[in-house]
């Protein structure tokens, strides 16, 4: 499966779990689509670890340093999973996996060389030397804990938001 | 729990439950929202059975070599920063565990889901030495502010309706009444975040183990797992041997068919796999990471003809289309594990002493054999307990007799024929003698056989 038929069917996977889905092509668009999903004012964990956070971090001017007290994180992630729509989040880098649990918005980047179409092909490449924490992300938090009915947002994010974007820049944390 | 059990009175606690409309409306909306939903989630796989295969032969490869397995997993979490405990029974688990969280001056204690935990009756021994031990899993939640008991290993308060739910949370949280469940959801989150941000420790299970890594692999979809195992300080996890699998990069087809076998769902929101404690550079994780590996009898188990119980994965299909716990819920079995593999499991880890009466709690219409992802052949098993109850003197006397009788009847006509005309004389004795739970219950023969109405 090519590129953009991978980055497709992560998007409608990643719908289906109820995230919203966006692409977008270059940090211009990217820029321009933060500005539309993150409420204005709201407090903003951006990490700022990655170029494209780096590029998005001047966008909040109410950022904060603990994920634990934002009320949105915008981070850039490890990869995603075509086949279930779902987010790989990791440890590495000393990156806090909290980000994406703690606060009640999630906004995750993922870059679409970055998508695997597997959960195999994901799982080839950590299985060896799993870092701390790897976790698999697929729409917001929920349960259906009374009566079946689902609930959206128990502990962790209420909102997910997924943006793909075309790649540009060497992925700052790719394993060899 | 195990001093609780309540197996024994399987027969009166399923009149009980049989009694209880509530609890038959709420068992019959869930069985069956979670028979469609799994089936829908199940449809556009192309290789189901191919994947059952896959995941069935890990399953057997991993009990084959079980005791090699787990000292891989015990030398490769050690190697990642963890300490792993051995514990034989639920007491050593009980106390291993109080004591880690002692000796750190732990009082707070927020916990996931965990059924093990449940098994080995964790909380009140935390919380006999004073240790304040809160359940995050918005179902377990529920059923300990109700001093409850899980009735399901997937949905715990699955026998409660959202009223219930509304009424309790009112009058033991101080807030408004709301049958909404997404309100009512709100309201535990609030609760429960200050719990996670100040507990001194989390305790959680795990759904696998990886062997050659070391790594805890945990399903859940609220991120109350995630919370417990990445907030606090400590995380000490609990999990029973049998939790293996060789290798993490044999994971894809056990996430593909766990959250459809459990909830229907294509993907359980969050799959964490933790590899250690946090290490020099991370951000993230625990700081101390203790596991524990419990056996209470499973090496037993493994030795003996039912072993392949221990290739259930806990995603509780099997309870969803067995008739009889769709009728009697959960609580009728009298200790941790319901529905076919728990009544298995019940009387394998206590003891058929102290659990003869749930091993007929089956009607052997192998539905639970159609949906087990991992092809326990589950009916097989309670067979051979029903073997095992009459070898060993469990059964009821007074049903042998009846069977004898009616063996010796069915191998004549005419014998038969004057068995049920003597069964509609003696009815009314019968059914004294059969007790109330039984022939008590029994519609009374027809004053006409069938086949004499036969045209």
């Amino acid at each position: 499966m090519s590129g953009p038929d991978l980055a497709a069917r992560f998007l409608e996977n990643a719908a289906a779990a109820a995230a919203g889905a966006h692409s977008v092509s270059g940090t211009g668009d990217l820029l321009a689509a933060l500005g539309r999903i993150v409420p204005t004012g709201s407090p903003v964990y951006c990490p700022g670890l990655t170029e494209l956070e780096k590029a998005a971090a001047p966008l909040f001017p109410n950022r904060v340093a603990d994920c634990a007290a934002a009320e949105v994180t915008v981070e850039e992630v490890f990869g995603a999973i075509a086949e279930t729509g779902t987010l790989v989040c990791v440890s590495e880098g000393g990156r806090a996996v909290q980000a994406g649990l703690l606060p009640a918005h999630h906004v995750a980047i993922v870059r679409r060389d970055r998508i695997f179409a597997t959960l195999d092909g994901l799982l080839a490449v950590v299985a060896a030397v799993p870092p701390t924490n790897v976790t698999l992300v697929t729409g917001p938090s929920r349960t259906a804990d009374i009566e079946l009915t689902l609930a959206i947002g128990v502990h962790g994010p209420e909102r997910l938001d997924v943006i793909v974007v075309q790649p540009g820049v060497t992925f700052p944390y790719a394993r060899p | 729990m195990s001093d609780a059990q309540t197996s024994l009175s399987f027969r009166s606690n399923a009149v009980q439950a049989i009694g209880n409309a509530q609890l038959r409306a709420a068992m019959r909306h869930a069985t069956d929202t979670f028979g469609a939903k799994r089936a829908d989630a199940f449809a556009p796989v192309a290789d189901v059975e191919a994947m059952r295969d896959r995941a069935s032969a890990i399953r057997e490869e991993v009990l084959n070599n079980l005791p090699r397995y787990v000292d891989q997993f015990v030398a490769s979490a050690t190697r990642a920063g963890a300490t792993v405990h051995r514990a034989k029974d639920a007491a050593v688990a009980r106390e291993i565990i109080r004591k880690l969280l002692a000796d750190r001056g732990a009082r707070r204690i927020v916990k996931g889901k965990s059924m093990v935990s449940e098994e080995v009756d964790l909380n009140a021994h935390l919380e006999a030495s004073g240790m304040e031990v809160v359940e995050t899993d918005l179902g377990e939640y529920i059923i300990q502010l109700e001093r409850e008991t899980p009735s399901h290993i997937i949905v715990p308060a699955i026998h409660k309706n959202r009223q219930q739910v509304g009424k309790l949370f009112s009058e033991r949280l101080g807030v408004p009444y709301s049958d909404d469940p997404q309100v009512l959801t709100r309201i535990a989150r609030q609760v429960l975040r200050e719990k996670f941000l100040s507990a001194d420790a989390g305790i959680s299970g795990a759904n696998f183990a990886a062997a050659d890594t070391g790594s805890l692999v945990l399903f859940t979809n609220e991120g109350n797992g995630r919370m417990v195992t990445t907030v606090p300080p400590l995380h000490v996890a609990i999990l029973s041997i049998e939790k293996m699998i060789p290798s993490l990069a044999d994971f894809p087809d056990f996430i593909r068919l766990l959250p459809r076998s459990a909830t229907g769902q294509t993907m359980t929101s969050y799959v964490s796999v933790i590899t250690g404690p946090r290490k020099p550079g991370d951000a993230t994780g625990a700081k101390e990471l203790h596991i524990v590996l419990l056996d209470n009898g499973r090496t037993e188990i493994l030795g003996g003809e039912s072993r392949d119980i221990l290739k259930c994965i806990r995603c509780g299909a099997c309870m969803n289309v067995c008739p009889v716990y769709r009728t009697v819920g959960g609580h009728a079995y009298g200790w941790t594990y319901p529905g076919p593999m728990g009544l298995i499991l019940t009387t394998l880890l206590t003891g058929m002493a102290k659990s003869h009466p749930v091993v007929d709690a089956s009607t052997l219409c192998g539905a639970c054999v159609d949906v087990c992802p991992v092809r326990v052949p589950l009916v097989d098993i309670i067979l051979q307990l029903r073997h095992r109850k009459v070898r060993e003197g469990f059964s009821d006397p007074k049903e042998k007799a009846g069977m004898a009788l009616f063996g010796k009847a069915a191998a004549s006509p005419a014998l038969f024929a004057l068995g049920q005309r003597l069964a509609g004389w003696f009815w009314p004795v019968v059914r004294v003698l059969g007790g109330k739970d039984v022939a008590g219950r029994m519609p009374a023969p027809a004053k006409t056989p069938f086949h004499r109405k036969a045209p």
